[in-house]
């Protein structure tokens, strides 16, 4: 005999069927889980929820259980393309339905629930767990590079017109959408191997590698540094003025290491990182 | 623009014609070849946070066609506070592109600080109705303009439920003095689950309320339908939107496909199959984009 259906509150109704979606496993499983179970006996679904001709009420709230994960995995395939290939379908869905259990999106757009990703591989139990951090971290920074606001580069014609006296205390200014990554392995050309749907991807062992990413012409944009270069770099775009930055790098180069470091300079101006310099009084 | 359609719309919300759901994949397409279409319909949120290609597509798109915003996430039927940051950027976005209107869902999306991104039933409880009534007035507040909200496709119903779908929308349109969003297609997938005559559904709406209407295709799995936007309309919703434009006369339409998406000519044409069933209008070809 059918029982009268149970009139919950609408806070109650809501956490009982978010906290069904959520859960991994089948229906069943997740209706009979703790989480479940705490705003609904198990027993007492078809009270809450109607039977159709053809589907048991379980089934009608599994259609919507069973879409929760595949939506998230889709949204961190769009974000961690080299994660999702090395992993493979069924590893990166793995990874995701922990990740998803671990940090739920909290926000309106899915461009937020991919940031704690590369910390969550990093503490997770995977393979070439040191690669794959490493690997997230970078495609988080070409995310970031690709959302951050809009700011015009600075026209590389611009650097000659820095009076010679000002160059020691120049401070530049990089883009919004320009960052920085060191890393222990080669994520970037792995990145690049994936993107081009290269079968032949380089060795994954440990190797220091250094990467700066940015956006030009609204397209990212990922470069190989040596460590030098790097160093050079993040020195810059930190704001630390030219002369000081200069200083601390020709420690690291050999031979003319002033002309190899204006040449560096110049191409990533030319490649629009930058967004602008600041002169010291009586230069602007 | 048709005038017989501004003077039926409570608000005057004009009918734009037949439009595409915006997507990435044709972009390039788009601003290359400026395709004739009457509006494009964007999703709100995919440009809430980005400063990059996306939003620049935005204003080259907003500068040469009408815009109406489309959003997923205003969690209207949430328990949760409304969400002030989500609203105040929709506001921002509306004016950067200088939207005719601004659709979201009549649903929830998660609780407890947590979005499931999916647009969850409501049960059609009075309870439910105050609830969603008083929100709907606060967002309208905000906004500075009529919400229009659409109706979702459903796959479960709740047994405390007390009144139809229909009753529920033309109750909170009344009270709360918002549009409708009519997805036709939404209806007949609901329909199909819950087992209800959707001429019904239609027959019971307010026509001077609705706003806009969307057309997709779906996924029959047999024992229930999906709502996937991934296939040509069916002919029994070209039926209905037939039967439901001749209480409403022209309103603006607009063709969703958002998975398994073909070519822009392919999209642009499954929408202009809309122009024959509306009043005064001929067939045209394909060929128009």
């Amino acid at each position: 005999m059918p029982q009268p259906p149970l009139e919950l509150p609408l806070p109650r109704i809501q956490r009982w069927m978010q906290a069904v979606i959520e859960q991994p496993g089948s229906a069943e499983e997740a209706v009979a889980a703790t989480p479940a179970r705490a705003e609904l006996a198990p027993e007492d679904i078809g009270r809450v929820i109607l039977p159709s001709k053809t589907l048991t009420p379980v089934e009608r709230v599994g259609v919507y259980q069973g879409m929760y994960l595949l939506r998230m995995v889709e949204a961190l395939e769009g974000d961690y393309p080299g994660v999702a290939h090395f992993l493979g379908d069924e590893g990166f869905a793995d990874l995701v339905t922990r990740y998803a259990a671990a940090h739920p999106s909290v926000s309106y757009s899915f461009n937020h629930f991919g940031r704690k990703f590369p910390e969550f591989v990093r503490s997770s139990r995977v393979r070439k767990k040191g690669f794959l951090a490493d690997l997230a971290r970078l495609e988080l920074l070409v995310t970031e590079a690709f959302d951050e606001k809009e700011s015009p580069a600075w026209p590389a014609e611009e650097i000659a017109r820095i009076p010679e006296a000002a160059w020691t205390e120049a401070v530049f200014a990089p883009i919004a959408a320009f960052r920085l990554g060191a890393f222990g392995y080669p994520v970037n050309a792995y990145l690049q191997s994936v993107k081009e749907g290269n079968h032949d991807h380089p060795a994954v062992g440990a190797r220091p590698t250094w990467v700066a990413v940015w956006r030009k012409n609204y397209e990212v944009w990922r470069l190989d540094l040596s460590k030098p270069a790097y160093e050079f770099l993040r020195a810059i775009a930190k704001g630390r003025p030219f002369g000081k930055a200069v200083a601390a790098a020709v420690r690291g180069l050999q031979g003319s290491a002033g002309d190899q470091l204006f040449r560096w300079l110049r191409d990533w101006v030319a490649e629009g990182m930058f967004a602008g310099v600041t002169l010291p009084p009586g230069n602007r | 623009m048709n005038p017989e359609a501004v003077s039926r719309n409570r608000w005057g919300f004009p009918d734009l014609g037949i439009g595409v759901g915006l997507r990435t994949v044709h972009y390039p397409h788009i601003l290359e070849a400026s395709p004739r279409v009457d509006f494009f319909e964007v999703l709100s949120e995919n440009y809430m946070d980005t400063g990059g290609r996306p939003l620049r597509v935005l204003d080259q798109v907003a500068e040469r066609y009408p815009i109406v915003l489309h959003g997923v996430s205003m969690n209207i039927g949430s328990t949760d506070p409304l969400d002030r940051e989500h609203l105040a950027k929709l506001k921002a976005l509306a004016g950067r592109t200088r939207a005719a209107w601004v659709s979201d869902h009549l649903c929830w999306t998660g609780v407890a600080g947590r979005n499931t991104h999916d647009l969850l039933p409501m049960p059609l409880t009075e309870e439910a109705l105050r609830h969603v009534v008083a929100r709907v007035k606060a967002v309208s507040e905000i906004l500075e303009r009529p919400l229009i909200l659409e109706n979702a496709s459903t796959y479960a119903e709740f047994a405390a439920s007390s009144m139809p779908e229909w009753e529920f929308f033309g109750r909170m349109m009344e009270d709360a003095d918002c549009g409708m969003l009519l997805d036709v297609n939404n209806v007949y997938v609901s329909a199909y689950n819950h087992g209800f005559d959707p001429v019904a559904y239609l027959d019971a709406i307010d026509p001077a309320r609705v706003t806009q209407y969307h057309l997709a295709g779906h996924t029959n799995k047999g024992t229930h339908i999906i709502d996937t936007h991934s296939d040509h309309v069916i002919d029994a919703v070209w039926d209905l939107y037939r039967h439901a434009i001749r209480r409403t006369g022209n309103v603006s339409t607009l063709l969703e496909w958002d998975a398994d998406i073909p070519e822009f000519s392919v999209v642009h044409a499954e929408a202009l199959k809309a122009r024959p069933h509306r009043r005064g209008e001929k067939a045209v070809a394909a060929a128009a984009s």
